[in-house]
């Protein structure tokens, strides 16, 4: 597939980065129509990634870090781009790392959405970015012994469980203010429920100064499993256990990057169901959020009944799939379920009538009065913010750019409907909220439109064989923004590296920028605002930095304290 | 178990009356189950009409309820909410990762399911347990509904052998319709279209099958239903040339 | 607010009635797995489709058995069981109550009988499987001879049948038909 054939798409980047960086580029491959790797010499790459970021409306959607060295001899990165701007294509920018020396030069101070996943390839892989500030871990745990990467290919078998070195918590937290600060924890530990994380804010009084977050709590190690245990259609049932919630999400674009990987075709039917059962999936992730907005904003009596709507979704989820969370839906060349007259009449009934239902509960928030105050300019993120940092999702359309996977680069059976991408300008809490309304009711139209002409024919194609070593992109808009999955065969019946990217992942670096300047009791709202799979934030240490004190507050009493807005935990 | 600690545990049980508090401690699961114990407290399933409410504190907890795959990070924090807990208390392991590690059992980053690291009382299995299963799960908990699933081990009998399905239509033939059925529409709808055809079959008066299988098509009201048998009827007259 | 009570005044009672009705549960729900193992040939077809490892099949040679286990505590109820079991012999049911206090009450067990070949004598697959694969099989046979010859084929192992394949290619003399025919 090497060369550069006129109708590929994406070769005017590869001509711009010839003009401006002579002798840098070593080889371009097209793995699909829209999608080309483009290998360059080791320490081009910073000013490669950074001159298709800035200078061709370039987004950083993932990294991936490979262990190629039973392959040839090196380790792969593949810093991979959404472009957006005249060609709307992937552009992936490659180097090879020799194993003798295992490091590269840092995309990072030229293109700030490298941070986390340079983090995570030093944690997974051992690969040193130079040129990196921030030295501290990402993904594994503290208690993870120093020097062993689990991704590499000859260091562990998936089920070492190393003895812990440390009992106890050693991650550092980062404070920008100007002020000396000196942290120390009060009061018993003790971790309140709700998703693993953990934040730390510095105040001033009620205001955040700086924020910082631990995550990652819930690493278990999916992509060395999938890559070891399992065959190539038992992961898409383990990419639907990535997340609760937009799980689905996660399993179509795994299997379309098997699928671009082989230029596998997917039936036209089955892609329409696949388009059918990704916006099922956005209608209760988006009701969801939207009753946690009223939750976070002191208003329960709203959270309780958008849940209740929220339960028509969830019948028909059990409806197309036979389960309410986890669907099972697909396989590699299609999907395991049809849809007939029965279920296309009942689908056709219960969206009618969330239209009208959310549409009462939607006015009956909006014409709160409390509910403006409580959103109107909260959590701003700047666009330029969002610029540098490559966010997705409703984060990223709520200050004004117009980034959608599903209308930028169309899948599934978004071929067959006109996609219209919603903005807003607020920047705020108020803007991502409106922007997942509107979405809501797109996806109605949405499943409507495919419901009333599915297109014929068979869901699943078994016509094809699997070819080692070769790999691709596959993605999907989640209810959070663009999911990225880049898959590569194995000669074993079994993946080689299969790397999987949520949505949510491209979206915390921002949040620091979005707490600050706001008063702690909008923090819960803010990180909700979000949609971080339910607030991954099971307890907040509040560090004042005028006192020179820190406090540690239970999640929940955060939560408490955003809602009432009374008796500040500072006290 | 002590008989102790039962004895207390049964106490507890007695006592407890419609005021059942859980604290919900998330080892390293994906969310499903966190969003389904939502849904289990909100209008439509309501388990706060039995007096269950969940609290933001182990030191409030009658129950323990644990999600997930225990992963390394979550070990220490999982251990220290089961020690603030007062006695006595009932663990609860929800879900197939709190039961046995599920999908997740043996990954480097992953424990294992609740049992590695406390005790356990009830286990909910389920990916993840419905709102209704979680009723249950609860119920039978404070043993207000009585366990249906009993450890059983069947043995092969003397002489057993397994029917064919469908035995008068060829072997090779089923193979084929199924598998064309399946990529039609799954394994699920798939096979019941599959089924009512071969049913068409293998009716008696084999020289009637042509009519047979077009009545079939011509009576179906489902398009997309009809639509299948008409691939179905394509296998069988290429199986027959 | 008045919006707001309006609303709640229309939607009335939302609330399921179950436990003290049967739970509105859809058609096609993935509960459940059911397992009858009269149907099953212990062929293990589920147990390397199960993305979660709830299936397993254990053989023990010493005492001629091949043990088929569920543990619905490990399954994830994504029914590739059932959609790779050749005899229809597991299917996923509406059943969701499967809470239990005992964890080994999870667990649901077939013991199957192994098969040993007729020509070396060691066990090499379920003895039901063996007998349902040679009925298949024999099911194209043109004389009653040929069909006993066929289920007698099938209950050789593999590696005595690749030793036995070669004898008969080697009695049959490949180099003298290969001159012939030149």
């Amino acid at each position: 597939m090497t060369g550069s054939k006129d109708f590929r798409i994406g070769q005017i980047y590869i001509t711009a980065l010839n003009e401006k960086m002579p002798d840098a580029v070593l080889d371009t491959s097209w793995q699909t129509d829209n999608q080309v790797t483009v290998t360059v010499k080791l320490n081009s790459l910073p000013d490669a990634v950074a001159t298709l970021y800035y200078e061709h409306d370039g987004w950083l959607s993932t990294m991936v870090g490979n262990d190629e060295r039973p392959l040839n001899g090196n380790y792969g990165l593949y810093y991979v781009l959404s472009m957006e701007g005249a060609e709307k294509c992937h552009v992936i920018v490659h180097a090879e790392i020799p194993e003798d020396s295992p490091e590269f030069p840092s995309v990072t101070p030229k293109v700030p959405a490298a941070v986390w996943y340079e983090r995570e390839v030093r944690d997974m892989l051992g690969l040193q970015p130079i040129g990196l500030p921030d030295e501290r871990r990402l993904v594994l745990p503290d208690d993870w012994p120093e020097g062993l990467y689990p991704l590499r290919k000859d260091t562990m078998d998936y089920r070492f469980r190393p003895q812990p070195t440390t009992d106890n918590e050693t991650y550092k937290f980062v404070n920008d203010s100007k002020v000396e600060t000196t942290v120390v924890p009060l009061g018993p530990l003790h971790i309140t429920s709700d998703e693993p994380g953990h934040f730390r804010l510095f105040v001033d009084g009620e205001d955040i100064i700086d924020a910082d977050y631990r995550m990652f709590y819930v690493h278990r190690g999916m992509e060395k499993l999938a890559e070891t245990r399992m065959g190539y259609n038992e992961v898409t049932f383990l990419a639907d256990r990535v997340c609760g919630i937009c799980g689905y999400a996660h399993s179509v674009a795994y299997a379309s990057s098997v699928e671009n990987a082989l230029g596998i075709q997917v039936p036209a039917r089955g892609q329409a169901i696949r388009a059918i059962l990704l916006e099922t999936e956005r209608l209760h992730s988006h009701l969801l959020n939207l009753g946690l907005v009223c939750h976070f904003t002191g208003f329960d009596s709203g959270f309780m009944q958008f849940f209740r709507v929220r339960e028509k979704t969830m019948t028909l989820a059990e409806l197309l799939t036979g389960a309410r969370k986890t669907y099972a839906m697909n396989l590699i060349g299609g999907v395991r379920r049809d849809i007939l007259a029965e279920q296309r009449l009942t689908t056709l009934k219960l969206i009618g009538e969330l239209r009208g239902e959310v549409k009462r509960l939607v006015d009956m928030l909006l014409s709160t009065p409390n509910f403006g105050g409580r959103v109107n300019g909260i959590g701003r993120l700047d666009p330029k913010i969002a610029r540098d940092y490559s966010p997705v999702g409703p984060v990223v359309r709520g200050s004004g750019h117009r980034r959608d996977t599903r209308a930028d680069h169309p899948f599934a059976g978004y071929k067959l409907v006109d996609m219209p991408v919603h903005t807003q300008t607020g920047c705020d809490v108020l803007s991502r909220t409106l922007i997942r309304v509107e979405e809501f009711f797109d996806s109605i139209a949405i499943i409507e439109k495919l419901l009333s002409d599915t297109p014929t024919g068979p869901i699943l194609t078994e016509d094809f064989a699997y070819v080692p070593h070769k790999f691709a992109l596959g993605y999907t808009e989640a209810p959070r923004g663009e999911d990225m999955h880049w898959s590569m065969t194995g000669d074993n019946q079994k993946l080689y590296r299969w790397r999987c990217r949520a949505s949510t992942y491209n979206n915390w670096p921002v949040l620091r920028y979005m707490l600050r300047g706001n008063t702690i009791s909008d923090a819960p709202l803010i990180v909700g605002s979000i949609d971080p799979c339910y607030s991954c934030t099971d307890r907040v240490t509040i560090v004042d930095v005028k006192k020179a004190r820190a406090k540690t507050v239970s999640y929940k009493e955060m939560e408490r304290y955003c809602r009432e807005r009374s008796d500040s935990p500072l006290k | 178990m002590s008989n102790e600690v039962a004895a207390l545990k049964g106490r507890l049980l007695k006592s407890i009356g419609r005021s059942i508090y859980v604290y919900r401690v998330d080892c390293g699961g994906c969310n499903g189950c966190e969003i389904e114990i939502f849904a289990a407290i909100t209008p439509i399933f309501d388990v706060e009409r039995f007096g269950i409410k969940v609290v933001p504190s182990p030191r409030h907890a009658d129950i323990l309820l644990y999600t997930g795959a225990v992963t390394r990070a979550m070990r220490m924090p999982a251990i220290r909410s089961y020690e603030a807990a007062p006695d006595p208390k009932i663990v609860v392991s929800y879900g197939a990762c709190g039961c046995t590690g599920g999908i997740f059992h043996d990954l480097y980053c992953v424990w294992g399911g609740t049992d590695k690291i406390v005790p356990v009382d009830v286990y909910i299995p389920g990916c993840p347990p419905t709102p209704q299963a979680t009723i249950y799960g609860f119920a039978m908990a404070l043993g207000l509904l009585e366990q249906k699933l009993k450890e059983t081990t069947h043995v092969e009998g003397e002489d057993e052998s397994v029917p064919l399905i469908h035995p008068g239509v060829p072997y090779g033939l089923r193979v084929a319709l199924e598998r064309r059925a399946r990529r039609m529409a799954g394994y699920l709808q798939g096979r019941a279209c599959a089924e009512a055809f071969m049913g068409a079959l293998e009716a008696p008066e084999p020289a009637q099958v042509d009519m047979r299988i077009t009545q079939l098509i011509a009576k179906e009201e489902d398009p997309r239903r009809a639509e299948i048998f008409t691939q179905l009827k394509l296998v069988f007259t290429g199986m027959l040339a | 607010m008045l919006k707001f009570l309006k609303e709640v005044l229309r939607v009335g009672e939302a609330t399921q009635k179950y436990p003290f009705a049967p739970a509105e549960i859809c058609e096609g729900f993935r509960g459940r797995p059911e397992h009858d193992p009269i149907r099953c040939i212990a062929c293990a077809a589920c147990t390397s489709a199960c993305p979660a490892n709830a299936l397993s099949m254990k053989t023990d040679a010493d005492a001629g058995t091949r043990t088929w286990a569920i543990n619905y505590g490990q399954c994830v109820f994504c029914g590739r069981c059932e959609e790779s079991c050749p005899t229809g012999a597991i299917s996923l049911t509406k059943d969701f109550e499967l809470a239990v206090a005992r964890k080994d009450d999870l667990i649901k067990r077939a013991v199957f009988k192994l098969a040993y070949c007729r020509s070396c004598g060691a066990p090499f697959a379920a003895a039901k499987e063996v007998e349902y694969v040679g009925r298949i099989l024999a099911s194209y046979a043109t004389s009653p001879e040929e069909a006993e010859r066929i289920r007698a084929n099938a209950e050789v192992c593999p590696e005595c049948k690749r030793k036995l394949d070669v004898e008969q290619i080697a009695r049959s003399n490949p180099v003298q038909q290969m001159e012939t025919a030149r």
